[in-house]
């Protein structure tokens, strides 16, 4: 059987500001527009984690899906949801939680514990900040 | 590290589904209801994905520019057209929705590299949705 790729939805809600300090008042409006103000906004994220891998010839399953669960829930669901991102998950403290440094940090708290068995390998984390904005995180390219 | 970021926006058209090359009957049979002499129309959305590096602002791509272009090259040329009557790309060529993503694609791709300059991001996909459940992807040009 050849490599295949199984995807998985979960949802939270958080806040946050686009701002970096390293940049004014005027630079910050300019590039996150809205999102910069400092009070902060939320939106309710989607994210979708994609694992790659054989399908086991016994159990017709890539990897166990109740697992993947647990670590969605335990890695991600309980540091970001109905959390500020800025002041309370790390590393938004320090980088701006842009739907693209939001993969890339999803990717980093789940990547290495995907897969016990060494069938599977994540693939990719899509973000979905609304129904019209995505950002995809393979890992390094 | 390199990050994939897709936007999507819709805009209303009309279109009918018929070529100067087929007969009447040939039309009928390749493009069934599509081929209504009156015409007929879609909500389409218009998905882009851009491919590139994630810069210190967090960002692979200025959103605002990206919505600027899509505005400039798509939305405002097609909103509320009937693309056979009103667009040139489709007067010889019959606007179903891969060649729709072809001209979105090809429009975009032709100021591309003028507003992000050579070291930007890529325009790595182009997807056209006419209907939820009909979906064209342009994403390998070779």
């Amino acid at each position: 059987m050849s490599s295949m790729i199984i995807s998985k939805k979960i949802e939270f809600s958080a806040s946050h500001v686009c701002r970096s300090p390293q940049l004014s008042d005027a630079e910050n409006q300019r590039i996150y527009g809205a999102a910069a103000n400092p009070l902060g906004h939320g939106h309710n994220y989607v994210v979708e984690v994609s694992v790659e891998g054989r399908p086991d010839p016994v159990t017709g399953m890539i990897l166990d899906l109740k697992r993947l669960k647990e670590l969605l829930e335990d890695k991600i669901l309980s540091v970001y949801d109905h959390r500020h991102l800025n002041l309370e998950v790390a590393p938004f403290d320090r980088i701006v939680p842009t739907v693209e440094n939001m993969a890339i940090d999803i990717w980093n708290r789940i990547g290495s514990s995907i897969d016990r068995t060494g069938r599977a390998r994540l693939y990719s984390v899509r973000v979905h900040e609304t129904s019209d904005l995505c950002a995809e995180y393979r890992g390094e390219e | 590290m390199i990050v994939r970021l897709s936007r999507r926006y819709s805009f209303p058209a009309s279109h009918r589904l018929h070529s100067a090359a087929l007969s009447d009957a040939e039309n009928r049979a390749t493009y069934g209801k599509c081929d209504n002499p009156q015409g007929h129309g879609h909500d389409y959305e218009v998905e882009l994905t851009v491919r590139g590096v994630v810069d210190a602002t967090g960002r692979v791509v200025d959103l605002g520019t990206l919505d600027r272009l899509a505005e400039e090259q798509i939305l405002a040329p097609f909103r509320y057209r009937n693309l056979n009557a009103e667009l040139e790309a489709f007067r010889a060529v019959v606007p179903t929705t891969e060649n729709l993503s072809a001209e979105v694609d090809r429009r975009l791709r032709s100021v591309w590299a003028g507003v992000f300059g050579p070291a930007g991001p890529e325009l790595e996909k182009v997807r056209i949705l006419e209907t939820e459940r009909n979906i064209c992807e342009i994403s390998d040009r070779t």
